[in-house]
């Protein structure tokens, strides 16, 4: 039986139905066509691509110097799922695989090329996903707050510019500042961290710069400071908030020309050192009230990173404590196996005014109390385990439990403007437990539609 | 004041985040006093923002140019112009002479969606984002 006659415009609709990007070019670079898909993963319509050059449409980042396209031009030869990414008008990055082939008309007459491409978003996020965490030496982290960190570091390490990091107390500055080093070129050698709010004006000077014999009395030899041992590592000032503003302009002044004096010395002496700082203090702020220098300020706030305090980032509370636990049990050669989910609920709803570090010390404590198997609620510190601070005066365990639970599911619906499936993806619980909690709970949500684009990030 | 435009060939680069080279034009009045060619460097974020910082950039003329450049470059005090395509002389005179917005100049899919908002040539910003 004879097949029956296909409808005008065929290719074009079977081009359109399928959910692969394809565009064509001709000789000078020119679209010529550009399907459905390729308009939703451009966010550029074909009226508008049509007629422009390729490079101004796909914007990726092999256009300049290593375009398929070309090569498949050149060459005459097919290329197959090339990875690279696009920018979208919404300046984001999108990953895409490339296939690129020649285009010939029936006669077999070169017309161009083509190309054809496939949105790898969704794979390069359950592939985030499937792991979940994100890990650079100790920092440890599953919170979208954290991912923006993590994200820089590369960057931030490979720069050698002076970083600025700040975050509450035991938030794990100098944890972050040991990673920015060990990922960058001078991570071979030495990290020197000093906590410059714990030593006084005189003293905090000949621990940095060293001194000369004979520069006071019982400098009875050569010492050299921390700079000196950190010379072509890096140097972590912590707490340089708490400093006078005369050690200020002697740092000042060690960042601007990269030398240093020893006490008693009569010459400079170069320093190959990067310098990291941080401070639990809001260094602004105290620019503004005159109590920490402006210069010193901009010299060191070139790269800034914020690390958020434990309470805004719960969700990396099970990450952490499963975390210390490994590293304990290899430390003290013990084989606890992990935590009762008792004790997990307590540990979710303290506020850890003391953070990561304070956390640390609860598993510490924990430890000493449960050698083996798991961390029963007995075993936390008794300000955590009994009638304790964090819960309301009046209300049970339970009413405080339920409000927790309560603020932690509302705090994640606003974070992915109240998309009910991406909250619980968060969270890691079902939708369908989640609206029954959203019920159970009382939890009010704002009358949007977080399906609806534009609802996130508001 | 310095600018600096991604270049190309002799067109404007189409993505800043892989772009090898920037024209960099002290501008005098309406006229580019000086001009010279400068590399990127390596495809980092940091250090193209500080690279374009050191050369004493102030507005930077760019194609495509993903958030987290934008960002860096805009916090050490640079003004970006992205989206714009085109030979490069004829962006420098339209910059200069204030016409930057047209649409010959103007990526595709960069138009009405266009966060940025910005008049189009020298003096005419009013900051970076209007989110």
């Amino acid at each position: 039986m004879k097949p029956e006659k296909l409808p005008p415009r065929v290719t074009e609709i079977i081009l359109d139905s399928i959910s692969n990007g394809v565009f064509t070019i001709d000789h000078d670079w020119f679209i010529t066509s550009f399907n459905r898909a390729a308009e939703e993963i451009t966010g550029i319509g074909r009226e508008e691509a049509v007629g422009k050059h390729c490079w101004d449409v796909f914007r990726s980042n092999m256009c300049e110097k290593d375009c398929a396209l070309r090569r498949t031009m050149k060459l005459g030869k097919d290329f197959v799922d090339t990875s690279t990414y696009i920018v979208d008008s919404e300046q984001r990055r999108i990953p895409v695989v490339v296939c690129t082939s020649l285009l010939r008309d029936e006669e077999g007459r070169e017309l161009g090329g083509v190309e054809i491409f496939r949105d790898m978003s969704l794979v390069e996020e359950l592939r985030r996903e499937l792991d979940g965490r994100f890990q650079v030496g100790e920092l440890v982290s599953r919170s979208p707050s954290m991912r923006k960190v993590f994200n820089l570091l590369p960057q931030v390490a490979d720069s050698d510019s002076t970083v600025l990091i700040e975050g509450e107390t035991g938030t794990g500055k100098e944890v972050l500042a040991r990673a920015i080093h060990e990922l960058s070129p001078r991570g071979e050698k030495p990290f020197v961290a000093v906590n410059c709010g714990a030593l006084p004006d005189s003293l905090l000077e000949s621990e940095l710069f060293g001194y000369k014999a004979g520069a006071f009395t019982n400098a009875t030899r050569d010492k050299p400071g921390r700079f000196a041992q950190a010379e072509g590592g890096t140097i972590f000032l912590d707490e340089i908030g708490d400093t006078s503003t005369a050690f200020q302009v002697r740092l000042l002044r060690v960042l601007q020309e990269r030398t240093f004096q020893p006490l008693g010395a009569t010459a400079e002496v170069r320093a190959d050192v990067r310098v990291l700082t941080a401070s639990n203090r809001d260094l602004s702020r105290m620019v503004l009230e005159g109590e920490f220098r402006q210069d010193l300020y901009y010299r060191i706030n070139v790269v800034r990173l914020a690390l958020p305090p434990l309470r805004e980032r719960k969700e990396d509370i099970p990450l952490l404590v499963e975390h210390f636990i490994n590293r304990l049990n290899s430390l003290r050669g013990k084989s606890v196996t992990g935590i009762s989910p008792e004790t997990l609920t307590i540990l979710m709803s303290y506020e850890y005014p003391g953070n990561i570090r304070e956390l640390e010390n609860i598993i510490e404590h924990a430890f000493v109390l449960c050698p083996e198997g798991r961390i029963a609620p007995g075993c936390l510190p008794e300000s955590l385990a009994g009638p304790s601070k964090h819960s309301s005066p009046a209300g049970s365990i339970d009413d405080t439990l339920r409000s927790v639970e309560g603020q932690a599911i509302l705090e994640a619906l606003k974070r992915n403007g109240y998309n009910r499936l991406a909250t619980a993806r968060e969270l890691g619980i079902h939708k369908s437990t989640l609206f029954r909690k959203i019920k159970n709970l009382g939890i009010q949500i704002p009358k949007i539609d977080g399906r609806t684009k534009g609802a996130a990030g508001v | 004041m310095r600018i600096a435009i991604t270049v190309w060939e002799n067109r404007v680069s189409p993505l800043f985040d892989s772009a090898r080279t920037a024209l960099v034009v002290e501008l005098d009045r309406d006229s580019a006093r000086e001009r010279r060619y400068e590399p990127l460097g390596p495809e980092i974020p940091i250090s193209r923002a500080l690279k374009l910082s050191q050369l004493g950039v102030r507005v930077l003329i760019c194609g495509a140019i993903s958030e987290f450049f934008a960002d860096l470059i805009a916090a050490q005090g640079i003004q970006v112009i992205p989206f714009v395509t085109g030979n490069v002389e004829e962006v420098l005179e339209a910059y200069i002479k204030g016409s930057l917005t047209r649409d010959p100049f103007r990526m595709p899919g960069c138009g009405k969606r266009r966060r940025h908002r910005f008049r189009g040539g020298r003096g005419g910003f009013r900051g970076r984002w209007s989110i």
